[in-house]
């Protein structure tokens, strides 16, 4: 007889049960390794250790599987865990752990532990189809050494260990005694326990804690070539590198750098410097740049890391890490051939100076791709990372509107109320019939403008097929009195402002305070004069985003070209007049 | 050879910089980012002076194409405080969406986050999300000097050397319910300090019905036209 079987946890997520869910059950296997070291990733959603240590020091087998249980819930993945001698049987127990029994109180129990010495009569119970996908019958075809195993009138596995093993080694051959040792609960295979993932992230301490940022730097060029040493040896990269700062009073700024192999010591050394600058910004409580992933501390920037903003420090850095993310193997790096703008160190330095400051996605490099809309049709992608468009650039799009691009497009289409002469509001149907002729366009509260010329509707329903993408709009180009033209569009009932193409708002000076007056129909008349002393310098201020309001509102003083129906050039109306110059 | 070549638009004509189809010479662009062509006779030295700030007045495709012509070129081009920038309306006229940094939204370190941009490109377009006050500008301006880079501010800079406006616009093919927006005629006015300060006012198509930034002809230029409005009935 073999050695008694070892006993053996195994943890079963029905959830992560698919090919595509590697990811997932990565974190599980992260998880579980918290509890044991030596775990075996058995087959996707399965994984399997060595039950006899964690579970003396975690007091008992049911309280090692109850703890992992609710571990993996935190991670929000459903599982359970089963106990037993040999890992065939406790993979039994797994899958059967989420079976509703009369044992237990609450019906459903995620944990199935079988006491030592019992586990062939757990076994017993046991269907023959069990049997299949064990690696031991893979060659008799698993499933169809179950179903010849029914037909012969073995259903459960104790109907087969009850068989002498000389008549199943006679009758079914070496894979035959196999699964008859499985099914008296031996033979199991030992399990193939992954070794625990090396730390290759290097750190150094500070004892006092530094309140300079200058020897932190220089501490980070050492630790970064100890860091490259380390992943070097190893054949290995990392994408990303992420540099943790930890405070004497228990603060930690960590922050993740593109890496990609390409940064030297000195660089990395350089972003060390950058985030710890980056950490001195003062932040006002107002503050609403989410991208910082910094603590939101606040120091005055005078190289004292860490420092309140009344001055008084409250301690330096204590320990300096770097961490690789994503460790690949190395492969080199290659440029492409043609069409590949380099990135200058220049720049490089400038923008991710930027990004210490304001965080990653504050820096982007808009890329050109395909797409029906201004707005899809240019992606910003964070600096730093791979350039490509979302959709496809070379295809045709149809449904494109032609001729002018807009310089001014919205991240986020405003609202707009187009109404016709009447003052109903303009509609459009189903079949892009327009209700009337659209009169007057308002726009986030202010005053509206007359329309001067208007065309469209131009519809657009795309993804049909998608429900998270599919969207009908009508788009229209509206042009006002005061000169400037817009794009607009009809969704759901509603218009959206999505970009404009003006060169500047309708007047030269914007007068916000109601004494100048404007030029929409209701509006308080001013002289002309009373206008000039509304030029005021409060009131001279340049437009700002902050605001939320349209630049400019008031008497156009340049009306566009009355409608005509002509072609471009031939439809300005009025006498040629020389070039003042 | 290659001397002659360079050399001989300037014995053909008197002005180099007058002729806007002429290219712009190497001994001209040391101290100016060249810009389009169309623009040449608004600035000073037919381009944007090294170490300079100029400003527009309002955002929109007049900015973009006094970027457009040196990010054409091979310079790299900061965009700071402008989340509506249109860049497809920008890499019509030009500019190199490929050598763009845009920073949305620098919030309240915005004159460092310029700095930074200036130590990088030679040309930052810069909306201030506030006022800027005289000591940022003072520094903002020395950094733009050490850098050698030309800063595009939209709004009021005090001190600005160059300072466009548009006086006009009028847009071209749109039609009461038909047509579609083709291109716009815009009067810009340029003025500023010193070699500026005389006052240049050009008729341009921005843009030309084929994307670019053109000079209109006297017989395209609309006249503006007094529409007479109902006020009050009765």
């Amino acid at each position: 007889m073999s050695a008694p079987e070892s006993r053996v946890m195994v943890l079963y997520c029905p959830g992560l049960a698919g090919p595509r869910t590697a990811r997932a059950f990565d974190q599980v296997l992260t998880a579980v390794t918290a509890f044991c070291p030596a775990v075996e990733a058995v087959e996707p959603g399965v994984c399997a250790f060595g039950a006899r240590g964690p579970a003396r020091y975690f007091g008992g087998e049911t309280a090692l599987a109850a703890r992992i249980t609710a571990a993996i819930a935190d991670l929000c993945f459903e599982s359970q865990a089963g106990v037993a001698d040999g890992l065939f049987a406790a993979y039994l127990a797994a899958r059967a752990a989420g079976a509703p029994r009369a044992d237990t109180a609450s019906g459903i129990c995620p944990v199935l532990v079988i006491p030592p010495g019992r586990t062939p009569e757990f076994l017993a119970r046991q269907p023959v189809s069990a049997l299949a996908g064990q690696d031991a019958t893979a060659d008799l075809a698993g499933q169809d050494f179950a179903a010849l195993l029914s037909r012969l009138g073995l259903h459960t596995l104790g109907d087969l260990a009850a068989l002498s093993p000389d008549d199943v080694a006679s009758r079914f051959g070496a894979a035959g005694e196999t699964a008859h040792r499985l099914a008296r609960g031996l033979g199991s295979r030992p399990l193939a326990v992954r070794p625990p993932a090396e730390d290759l992230s290097v750190a150094q301490e500070f004892d006092p804690p530094e309140p300079l940022s200058e020897p932190v730097v220089f501490a980070a060029k050492a630790l970064a070539e100890r860091m490259h040493e380390g992943l070097a040896a190893r054949g290995l990269t990392c994408v990303r590198v992420q540099v943790r700062a930890v405070c004497a009073d228990g603060r930690e700024n960590r922050r993740l750098w593109r890496h990609d192999g390409l940064l030297s010591a000195a660089a990395l050394a350089d972003r060390v410097r950058w985030q710890l600058d980056g950490w001195q910004v003062p932040a006002p409580s107002t503050s609403t740049t989410s991208t910082t992933d910094t603590k939101g501390t606040t120091s005055i920037p005078d190289g004292t890391i860490g420092s309140t903003p009344d001055g008084t420090t409250d301690g330096g850095i204590v320990v300096l890490r770097l961490v690789p993310d994503q460790v690949v193997h190395a492969t080199g790096h290659q440029l492409a051939l043609w069409g590949e703008t380099v990135v200058s160190d220049r720049v490089a330095r400038a923008a991710m100076r930027v990004q210490a400051m304001l965080g990653h996605e504050a820096v982007l490099r808009p890329v050109l791709g395909g797409g029906r809309d201004v707005a899809e049709q240019v992606n910003d992608v964070p600096f730093g990372e791979k350039r490509q468009p979302r959709l496809a650039v070379g295809a045709p799009w149809p449904g494109r509107i032609m001729g002018a691009v807009p310089g001014v497009v919205y991240p986020f289409a405003r609202e707009a109320d187009v109404t016709d002469d009447a003052g109903v509001a303009v509609t459009v149907t189903g079949r892009c019939v327009i209700s009337a002729a659209p009169a007057w366009l308002a726009a986030d509260g202010v005053p509206p403008l007359r329309i001067t010329g208007w065309a469209g509707p131009w519809p657009l329903s795309e993804r049909w097929w998608d429900p998270a993408a599919a969207r009908r709009r009508a788009r229209f180009q509206l042009l006002t009195d005061d000169g400037r033209a817009w794009l607009a569009a009809v969704q759901d009932g509603r218009w959206l402002i999505e970009g404009g193409f003006w060169l500047r708002a309708g007047i030269t000076r914007r007068c916000p305070g109601a004494s100048c007056g404007g030029g929409w129909p209701g509006a308080p008349r001013t002289s002309p004069a009373q206008r000039r002393r509304c030029h005021n310098d409060a009131h001279r201020t340049t437009w700002l985003p902050q605001r939320r309001r349209w630049p400019g509102y008031g008497k156009p003083s340049f009306r566009g070209p009355s409608c005509t129906a002509t072609p471009p050039i031939a439809s300005w109306t009025g006498r040629p007049r020389p070039v003042s110059s | 050879m290659a001397a002659e070549v360079s050399r001989s638009p300037v014995s053909q004509a008197a002005d180099p910089l007058r002729d806007s189809t002429l290219p712009v010479l190497p001994a001209l662009r040391d101290g100016t980012l060249p810009v389009l062509p169309a623009l040449r006779e608004l600035l000073p030295r037919g381009g944007l002076t090294r170490g300079s700030v100029v400003t527009v007045a309002e955002f929109g495709l007049l900015i973009l194409a006094l970027a457009a012509g040196a990010s054409a070129d091979g310079a790299w081009c900061g965009i700071a405080g402008v989340p509506e920038a249109g860049m497809l309306a920008a890499a019509g006229l030009g500019l190199d969406a490929e050598r763009t940094l845009l920073v949305p939204d620098p919030g309240h370190a915005w004159p460092q986050v310029v700095a930074s941009l200036l130590d990088g490109c030679e040309l930052v377009l810069l909306r201030p999300p506030a006022q800027a006050p005289a000591q940022v500008r003072q520094r903002l301006e020395a950094t733009l000097r050490r850098g050698r880079g030309v800063l595009l501010v939209v709004g009021d800079w005090p001190g600005a050397q160059v300072r466009l406006r548009i006086l006009t616009q009028g847009w071209t093919g749109l039609g009461d319910g038909h047509g579609r927006l083709r291109a716009c005629c815009a009067q810009v006015t340029a003025d500023g300090r010193g070699e500026a300060a005389a006052t240049r006012t050009r008729w341009l198509w921005l843009p030309a019905e084929d994307g670019n930034v053109s000079a209109a002809e006297p017989p395209d230029i609309p006249v503006p036209e007094r529409h007479l409005q109902v006020v009050r009935a009765g």
